[in-house]
């Protein structure tokens, strides 16, 4: 039965946009979680996330963020920030869908008692870009970020003796084939 | 003098379509759609592997993973010419009717219900005359009086913190809502227990997908599931049994509840069956492929012309000659170069901005016409469509939901009236009850087919040296989609995807024609302009859902109907 979701979201297919899938499948090839704890890349769920969210005890959300400061820049946004009905600042290109996820979420009195939000500020979002450099250049201090979280909410991270390929299939393009001879 | 109010954006989830409308004299006298974010995903896919593409495709909109993900493998096998084993068809028709119901009734519920519910009308509501009230109306067995209480307390919790959380954008109290505080309860209660039936529906998807939001059993050629019955792991009778239980959960719900409640909505607002008719060229592709080679379907497809219903071209087959030929794509209005409508296998997409003209360029949606007419896509266009043609599930659905609309004190409905913001609404519940008995069918056949010793799931495609091209087509929830793929030395040579909110929310043409979310607005009467909640009802109505149309986000834009005037 698990009781904490830790979710990559974006569009994997524009540039920045993609950095949360790609912060995912690097914590999943590189570390074993407790069974409780799973890992997903959920894309651009939209109000969907409610399906994924409702009944946990905790929540990790990555994403990328529109914000006016430095590329790469990471913020972490709690669950009372996210349900402010008119945040200051956006939080990011898919947050409409997020606040009425988790608002939803409480009118069913099955909201996560904790949530963060890892946001990455973004720079480039164009369709079949790689991370931009200054975002490339934050994921590892995104990665602990997560871990220390992680710790902190109780759960057990335990560093795999040898890292998987991590599954990042989406790369630069033309990519070789995913179908191999 | 006329006013322009423009609405800006109205999906309510990600995507970003713009309305401008101009008002004169409390009515709508011209309207624009535009889309204000770039597409251009298809050109990642040139130079990729054909057999990797629905990855990336099914990545182009993150609410309708599965749809893309089936028209690019399709796609690729009516390129190679490569027939589906029977195991397989079935597997993927029980995954887009899944797919499809959970659409339907979040579109109904969660995105367009509360255009017609006034939310501060709940408190006032009498949960016993409710209870009452519904049990007149449905067999459903969740509509008692401790049910609706519990659904009224938490629209009481809700106003009662002082913010109104996920309300806090709606036109509550507007002079067009009319519902009785009882029916407003009755449809609240309902949304709340729509979020439930949509997750069983979910579930059918993550099963035989093993996993949302995005499957992973696809292939082309067919599907990569094991089947087992024996065993726990593979597909087996364990979760075809899982499957069968969840299908008949959410087919109670849809015929009970869904379908009711449309009706209810439609009698209570007869004025609707009047308005936001529009384009009345209708067009749908069959789907649910009853075959391995795709002779044969479920839903049929083809083309009106002109709301002449008794004119209708049907289509024998998902990729069918008339519609392979009878497709382009305008870009006179839309923010791309070029002068000629192109044909998508040669279509062409290179970007040329120019800001917002509503005389010249304001969209980047492109314009895809039909023998050079624009045509409405979705729910009202397959039912319409196979209404016409005497298909004997798409009559029995209609003809009960034009009962039960009557039945509730409504007007007595006849197809034609169909052709109107109510009719898009009431189709897609029709179509929804439908897919609901369908999904029996195509689990019985499923299990019938694996009972007969037939285990087989894929069948080994081969590309050929030289240049094939194909069409995959799937009737989607929002409507028509296709996918267009030019293949050589097997890589992709070309890749265009003509999406249903493509057809539905496009722009003028060069003859300057409306796109069908334009034509349908014209008219439509404004009770308060400043807050134009008959405009959104009439948008919504289409299920618009711009993420695909426009192939990318934008960060702007957090409330829904944030109108401005100028």
């Amino acid at each position: 039965m698990r009781t904490a979701l830790i979710a990559g979201i974006g569009n994997v297919l524009l540039g920045d946009d993609g950095v949360g899938p790609y912060v995912l499948r690097l914590l999943e090839s590189r570390y074993n979680f407790d069974d409780d704890l799973e890992l997903s890349d959920l894309g651009t769920p939209a109000l969907d996330l409610t399906h994924q969210i409702v009944g946990l005890r905790a929540l990790i959300l990555i994403d990328s963020v529109q914000s006016d400061a430095d590329p790469g820049t990471i913020f972490l946004y709690r669950k009372e920030d996210i349900l402010q009905t008119a945040p200051a600042e956006r939080l990011d290109p898919h947050s409409p869908a997020l606040s009425e996820c988790l608002m939803t979420a409480e009118m069913l009195g099955a909201s996560p008692e904790q949530v963060v939000l890892v946001g990455i500020v973004g720079e480039n979002f164009e369709p079949g870009r790689p991370l931009s450099a200054s975002v490339a250049a934050s994921v590892e201090k995104a990665i602990a970020l997560i871990l220390h979280e992680v710790e902190g909410l109780g759960y057990c991270v335990r560093q795999k003796l040898r890292p998987d390929t991590p599954g990042i299939w989406w790369g630069e393009s033309p990519s070789p084939s995913l179908h191999p001879r | 003098m006329a006013k322009r109010i423009t609405i800006d954006p109205i999906t309510r989830i990600e995507g970003h379509l713009r309305i401008d409308v101009e008002v004169d004299n409390y009515a709508v006298s011209n309207a624009w759609a535009s889309c204000t974010m770039w597409r251009g995903i298809e050109k990642i896919l040139r130079g990729r592997d054909p057999r990797d593409a629905w990855l990336f495709t099914q990545r182009f909109c993150g609410v309708c993973t599965t749809v893309h993900a089936m028209a690019s493998v399709r796609s690729v096998e009516d390129a190679l010419k490569l027939e589906i084993p029977l195991n397989a068809q079935y597997i993927r028709n029980l995954i887009l009717i899944a797919h499809a119901l959970h659409d339907h009734i979040v579109h109904f519920y969660q995105l367009s219900a509360l255009d017609w519910v006034d939310i501060l009308q709940i408190p006032k509501a009498d949960p016993a005359a409710t209870a009452k009230l519904a049990e007149s109306i449905s067999p459903w067995t969740r509509n008692s009086r401790n049910e609706l209480k519990a659904a009224q307390d938490r629209v009481n919790a809700v106003a009662a913190s002082g913010q109104l959380g996920i309300f806090a954008n709606g036109y509550w109290g507007h002079p067009a809502m009319k519902l009785s505080p009882e029916v407003n309860l009755l449809a609240f209660s309902h949304y709340v227990q729509a979020l439930e039936y949509q997750r069983k529906a979910l579930q059918v998807v993550g099963i035989l997908g093993s996993k949302t939001p995005h499957i992973q059993n696809l292939t082309v050629g067919g599907v990569a599931n094991a089947i087992d019955l024996d065993s726990q792991a593979a597909l087996g009778m364990d979760k075809l049994e899982m499957i069968r239980t969840l299908l008949a959960e959410v087919t109670q719900f849809v015929q009970q509840v869904y379908l009711v409640d449309v009706c209810a909505v439609a009698a209570m607002y007869p004025d609707w069956f009047k308005i936001g008719s529009g384009v009345k060229n209708y067009l749908a592709v069959p789907d649910l492929p009853l075959d391995s080679r795709g002779s044969s379907y479920d839903l049929p497809g083809g083309y009106i012309h002109d709301g002449n219903l008794g004119g209708v071209k049907g289509f024998q087959t998902a990729a069918d000659p008339i519609f392979r030929q009878s497709v382009t794509e305008d870009v006179m209005h839309a923010y791309y170069q070029g002068e000629k409508p192109l044909h998508p296998w040669v279509g062409e997409t290179e970007p040329a901005f120019t800001g917002w003209d509503g005389d010249q360029k304001y969209s980047w949606v492109k314009a895809p016409r039909f023998n050079g007419e624009p045509a409405q896509v979705g729910p009202l266009a397959q039912v319409l469509i196979g209404y016409s043609q005497g298909h004997p599930l798409t009559k029995k659905y209609t003809d009960l939901a034009i009962e039960k609309i009557a039945a509730i004190g409504g007007p007595r409905a006849t197809p034609a009236a169909l052709h109107s913001t109510l009719g898009r609404h009431a189709a897609r519940a029709i179509r929804a009850c439908m897919l609901a008995e369908l999904a029996q069918k195509h689990w019985q056949l499923l299990v019938d087919n694996i009972a007969k010793g037939d285990y087989s799931v894929h069948n080994q495609p081969v590309l050929p040296s030289h240049e094939v091209q194909g069409v995959g087509t799937h009737e989607a929830p929002r409507g028509t989609l296709s996918h267009w793929i030019v293949i050589k030395d097997e890589k992709i040579k070309n890749y265009q995807a003509v999406v249903p909110s493509t057809w539905n929310a496009s722009p003028r043409d060069k003859s300057g024609a409306h796109g069908p979310y334009e034509a349908s607005l014209l008219h439509t009467p404004l009770a308060r302009p400043e807050e134009p909640l008959e405009v959104l009802r009439t948008v919504h109505s289409f299920d618009p859902c711009m993420a695909c149309a426009c192939h990318s986000f934008d960060p702007t834009g957090r409330k829904i109907g944030v109108a401005k005037i100028l």
